[in-house]
């Protein structure tokens, strides 16, 4: 288990050797587990060994759980034995698809928020938790675009896919307000319209701010620190939801591992803060 | 109303780089037209590719230098989109390309120092099995081992090339002799790295048609061809020894018996 005020790193190879040698003080580590589908090699004996130590965290990127293939069976039955092996704390997915007619695209695609959708991801969410055996968490997107057609905002989208299927939601602060600046809606309302309940994570993760044709697009790349507006997202998150299990999460342009920390611990500050707040009122 | 299935092929083909116009009526495009919306997805997809082939080829993007690389990607992507979502396993067929790629025509070694940073990566990824002891094959009768069919390590693998695509790997090419040679090498997992070493001919010949799971008898064979004098007993001490031998089976014409 992960201690609900636990705030943990996203592991990446260039740091695991440094993780290995001195294992951070975190609450929990996350990995894709596309990364680690070889099924063996030092990356996953050192994941081994770090798993015995603290929990771990695998956050899928590839099981395409909107996409119109269907769940590619191989893989699942991959990140089904990579959940045995590692007997992770939490399991976690997107919302959004990658794989289309065989070809994947390696990214998180959006979906349209319509009935025909909500069918498909439900479908697929209870085909991976049964196969799983087990509650997986299903990630809010960051978009770029949406679709005219859409008949359901997205957070009423994850409120109904997490109450037919009981899974659970990861809600990505960086995300929210990237996604509602591209898209034009308010963070703290998307919040407000979240289950409490459901949330079993957060994500946390810096973002670039882009010009495009003299229009501003904010890019959720992973490469740097966390920004302001988004730290303040997250404790409004946390005075709605109080604490869960945070990630931070840097991807690109990846930094030296102690300024991860340091970010990881600018979120267990921003929880003691909080929670203190909210002992008070 | 475009249905999921019509809108996903229809993104695909966007992503994937073609022109796709039908989509631009189901997105939202106030303030920023669908196109770059788009674009952003397209661009993320390349770059990210662009990328995943970065780590798994430094070496060539060394020798041939990042720009260029950043080309030969593209090209490559474009031809060669991802079946899974792996990106360790994406890039198997960049040495092939490589090898047609009209630009790379006069890097004739380019596509072999490819083979073997796929081969580093399949390596790194493979898992590992506690060797056979020395004297593991006690058991077996000496009128059986000409049917003995190896395990071997699965990290193994051989490669060999009419260029010293090892010391081109490990260096700049212009310090490299590309008179000097080729090589035959083997690949595998030591503790937590993978590490690479010439073998002379026999050698190569034998372990690698062991890997491909030849009888032990045809695997001498082909030894020696190699080697008219090849030592065999030494041969498989020396298997053993490198602990590179992790099971084994007799084989017949219609079954095997596994120990």
């Amino acid at each position: 288990m992960i201690a609900i005020s636990s705030t943990g790193i996203g592991l990446r190879g260039p740091h695991l050797a440094a993780i290995v040698a001195a294992p951070p003080a975190v609450g929990f580590l996350e990995v894709h587990p596309e990364n680690y589908m070889g099924g063996g090699g030092p990356a996953l004996r050192a994941l081994e060994k770090l798993r015995r130590e603290r929990p771990i965290s695998l956050h899928g990127v590839g099981l395409s759980l909107g996409g119109t293939d269907g769940i590619d069976q191989g893989h699942l039955e991959r990140l089904a034995g990579l959940v045995e092996r590692l007997e992770p704390a939490l399991v976690s997915e997107h919302l959004s698809w990658s794989i289309v007619d065989g070809f994947y695209l390696n990214d998180l695609l959006p979906l349209p928020y319509t009935e025909e959708a909500l069918d498909l991801l439900a479908a697929h969410v209870d085909q991976v938790q049964t196969r799983l055996r087990r509650q997986i968490l299903v990630e809010n997107p960051s978009s770029y675009l949406s679709y005219r057609h859409s008949t359901i905002e997205e957070p009423a989208f994850l409120a109904a896919l997490a109450a037919r299927t009981g899974c659970g939601l990861l809600c990505d602060i960086n995300n929210i307000h990237v996604s509602g600046r591209n898209l034009g809606f308010d963070g703290e309302a998307y919040l407000a319209a979240l289950p409490a309940d459901a949330i079993g994570e957060f994500h946390l993760a810096g973002h670039s701010i882009n010009d495009v044709d003299g229009q501003e697009i904010l890019i959720d790349d992973h490469g740097s620190e966390v920004a302001a507006p988004v730290w303040a997202l997250y404790r409004a998150a946390l005075r709605r939801f109080a604490p869960r299990p945070t990630l931070v999460e840097w991807d690109s342009r990846l930094p030296a591992l102690p300024v991860l920390l340091g970010e990881a611990a600018k979120a267990d500050a921003a929880i003691r803060e909080e929670t203190g707040d909210a002992r008070a009122a | 109303m475009l249905a999921l299935r019509d809108l996903q092929r229809a993104m695909g083909r966007s992503v994937l780089g073609h022109d796709e116009t039908s989509l631009a009526d189901a997105i939202v495009g106030e303030g920023f037209a669908p196109g770059p919306r788009l674009q952003i997805y397209r661009h993320h997809y390349e770059i990210s590719l662009t990328e995943a082939l970065k780590a798994i080829y430094p070496a060539i993007c060394r020798l041939v230098d990042e720009r260029f690389f950043g080309y030969a990607a593209h090209e490559y992507i474009k031809a060669h989109p991802p079946r899974r979502p792996c990106l360790h396993e994406y890039g198997e067929s960049f040495a092939d390309f490589l090898a047609s790629f009209p630009p790379c025509r006069t890097l004739a070694y380019l596509a072999d120092v490819a083979r073997l940073e796929w081969r580093i990566n399949a390596s790194l990824h493979a898992p590992s099995e506690p060797p056979l002891a020395a004297d593991a094959f006690h058991i077996v009768a000496m009128s059986d081992y000409p049917r003995l069919v190896f395990r071997l390590l699965p990290s193994l693998g051989y490669l060999e090339s009419p260029w010293p695509i090892d010391r081109i790997w490990a260096g700049r090419e212009e310090a490299v002799d590309l008179g000097e040679g080729g090589c035959r090498l083997e690949i595998r997992q030591r503790g937590e790295e993978v590490v690479f070493a010439r073998l002379d001919e026999p050698q190569f010949v034998l372990r690698r048609a062991l890997l491909a799971g030849e009888w032990l008898e045809r695997a001498v064979a082909e030894a020696l061809v190699a080697d008219p004098l090849f030592d065999l007993a030494m041969a498989l001490r020396r298997l053993l020894g490198e602990g590179l031998v992790t099971g084994f089976s007799l084989a017949s014409d219609d079954s095997q018996t596994s120990f």
